[in-house]
């Protein structure tokens, strides 16, 4: 299939001071071809100047999230037969371009480390000396947002994000959720508070544009709606049914 | 300015589901009742500030402009109504999301279904009113009316503005947002369970505010001659001014009681706090690149708040006698004379 590509740019170093859209075509593209080896092809065939991230190209390190036909997803989950004939791509908005889709990851991050996204637990450790085990009931309460591979999707398709770069966003309260109903940890003071603060948790307006960006499947908006009633609580237990857990193993 | 325009222009560009857009009814709808809740709060109380002034008001309220703005207002609390309800069951039901979109569609429906009805029997109100022969206030003149918020307007944004500078100079420089502080995390915490809680009482309140007001009769009835005043069980509106029918039902004693003095002071504290708050979520959203505007924008809602509860306490408390009566007669023969 024939695909017309059209690419938001952004150079300064070029001389060009404001974004534009540029317009590739690309012929005898693979249906099953995914977004990211169309954009490989771009540069490699026809402008070797367009930057955007990418590792492993397999939805596993989280570094292509960008705005495709609309909606933020990762390039190299997306196929081209889903996206059709003409394909927009654009940088995911709310975090500063730096160059084409690349866009400055920090003020993500910083988020990501305010909800104190590590294991606390100052306790004796267990009589082997080892890991800390956990039964496999407690274990589902965290799987769905073990999954999260930080690729910033769900933060960047929030309005309440776009507007406040303050918010700490969906992609850190899945990383707090994480750690929060991890039933071995004991840091869950201080998250709660970090996470109660007014660009904390409750930005969130449930607009929901989060859970279909996350290209883990991750019910985003649920893990968001019990941190905000773990908060409000001031603790965790008896937040989630177990018997609403969706079965992942 | 700059993050309340780019929200704006992608929020049209992205292609979110039908929750973006509840979302956008939700703030919108939101905002355009607390802008009349402004104006209905400031007019009501003249009734015992300056009964003059609340014939006029209520004149232009029967004006053509206010008719098409009463339908959206009625639309709006109850889209924002039926939405608040599914936002609020959805907090407490987190692991219910997937019926989100569902839930969205049939808000829509409801208060699709719920509006027709009531539109109609609020259409019929017109009708009657205009198959009346009525004298109806120029444009010109409604708006004119409006003009003396401005000032008032202006002079709450100027002193937010001074207040959050001054506050800035003693708390020695800006303190950044977003830090970790145990105090705000608490009264964030109180806020979103206010809302919650609020809006469940606000709900039958300001159903029954409108079913009386805008549905059972119309705006067009207050002034009505010799008409009987909705809620009082058939007390006269004698000289048919709106002062009198204001009085008439705030003068209704149920067992010792003034019902409606009560029924509209909860309304209006409720709707004060759930309303400012809500306006302070909105504001704060869009400032918080600069401290100064984001604290200029707290004390904008709670300049606001405070205002409106005075201004609504005192005419709550206060008493309309036969002179106010006889200025509301002389206003409304001022105000035909004039038209
Ligand atoms: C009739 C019953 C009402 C219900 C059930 C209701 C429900 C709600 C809820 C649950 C929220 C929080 C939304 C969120 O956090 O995402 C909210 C926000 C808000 N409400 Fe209401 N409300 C009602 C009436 C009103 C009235 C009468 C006003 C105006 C005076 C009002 C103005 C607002 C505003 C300005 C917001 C903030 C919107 C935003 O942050 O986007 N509400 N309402
Ligand atoms: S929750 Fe999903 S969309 Fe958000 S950062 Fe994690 S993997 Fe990406
Ligand atoms: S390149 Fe690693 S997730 Fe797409």
């Amino acid at each position: 299939m024939d695909i017309s590509f059209r690419i938001r740019r952004y150079n300064p170093e070029a001389g060009r001071t404001k974004p534009y859209w540029q317009e590739f075509e690309l012929n005898d593209v693979e249906p099953s071809h995914r977004v990211l080896e169309l954009l490989h092809r771009v540069k490699w065939e026809q402008d070797g100047t367009l930057a955007f991230r990418r590792s492993c190209s397999s939805g596993i390190c989280g570094s292509d999230a960008m705005r495709i036909n609309g909606r933020n997803a990762l390039a190299c989950k997306l196929l081209a037969r889903d996206v059709g004939p003409k394909i927009q791509v654009e940088p995911i908005l709310g975090l500063r371009v730096i160059k084409d889709l690349i866009v400055d990851m920090e003020p993500f991050l910083a988020h990501y480390r305010q909800v104190l996204p590590w294991f606390v637990n100052d306790g004796p450790l267990p009589a082997d000396g080892r890991e800390r085990l956990q039964a496999q009931e407690d274990k589902d309460l965290i799987t769905d947002s073990t999954n999260c591979i930080l690729c910033a999707a769900c933060t960047t398709s929030c309005p309440s994000f776009w507007a406040n770069g303050e918010y700490v966003g969906p992609a850190a309260i899945v990383q707090a959720h994480r750690f929060l109903f991890d039933t071995r940890d004991t840091g869950d003071d201080a998250r709660l508070d970090a996470l109660g603060a007014p660009d904390g948790v409750w930005r969130c307006r449930t607009i929901f544009n989060c859970t279909p960006a996350c290209p883990r499947g991750i019910e985003v908006t649920r893990a968001i709606g019990e941190v905000k009633l773990a908060v409000r609580k001031g603790a965790t237990a008896g937040i989630i049914d177990p018997a609403t857990i969706k079965q992942q193993h | 300015m700059t993050s309340l325009v780019i929200t704006v222009t992608e929020t049209l560009r992205y292609r979110g589901a039908i929750g973006q857009w509840s979302w956008v009814l939700h703030r919108l709808s939101g905002l355009g009742v607390v802008l009349f809740l402004v104006l209905h709060v400031v007019d009501t109380s003249w009734a015992v500030f300056w009964p003059e002034l609340y014939e006029e008001a209520i004149a232009t309220y029967q004006s053509p402009l206010f008719t098409i703005g009463e339908f959206g207002l009625v639309a709006a609390v109850v889209y924002h109504a039926f939405n608040g309800l599914r936002i609020v069951f959805f907090d407490y039901n987190p692991h219910l999301w997937r019926h989100q979109q569902r839930a969205a569609q049939i808000v829509l429906l409801v208060t699709l279904v719920v509006l027709a009805p009531v539109f109609l029997l609020m259409f019929g109100h017109v009708l009657d009113f205009y198959n009346s022969a009525p004298q109806v206030l120029p444009l010109t003149e409604v708006l004119r009316a409006q003009l003396v918020f401005l000032p008032g307007f202006i002079a709450a944004i100027v002193a937010a503005l001074i207040l959050s500078g001054l506050h800035g100079l003693i708390s020695g420089g800006d303190s950044a947002t977003g830090v970790v502080d145990p105090q705000g995390s608490r009264s964030e915490r109180f806020w979103w369970s206010f809302m919650r809680v609020s809006s469940l009482l606000i709900l039958p309140l300001v159903f029954g505010h409108l079913a009386v007001m805008h549905v059972l009769q119309g705006v067009f009835d207050i002034t009505a001659q010799g008409h009987d005043v909705v809620g009082t069980g058939g007390v006269i509106n004698e000289s048919g001014t709106a002062v009198e029918f204001v009085a008439n039902r705030w003068n209704l004693l149920v067992g010792g009681v003034a019902v409606w003095r009560v029924y509209d002071f909860a309304l209006l504290a409720l709707v004060v706090a759930h309303g400012f708050n809500g306006l302070r979520y909105v504001l704060t959203d869009y400032t918080s690149h600069s401290p100064f505007l984001r604290r200029a924008s707290v004390y904008l809602c709670m300049l606001g708040a405070l205002t409106l509860l005075v201004l609504g306490v005192g005419a709550l408390l206060g008493t309309i006698d036969e002179t106010a009566i006889e200025m509301g007669v002389e206003a409304m023969e001022r105000l035909h004379a004039g038209s």
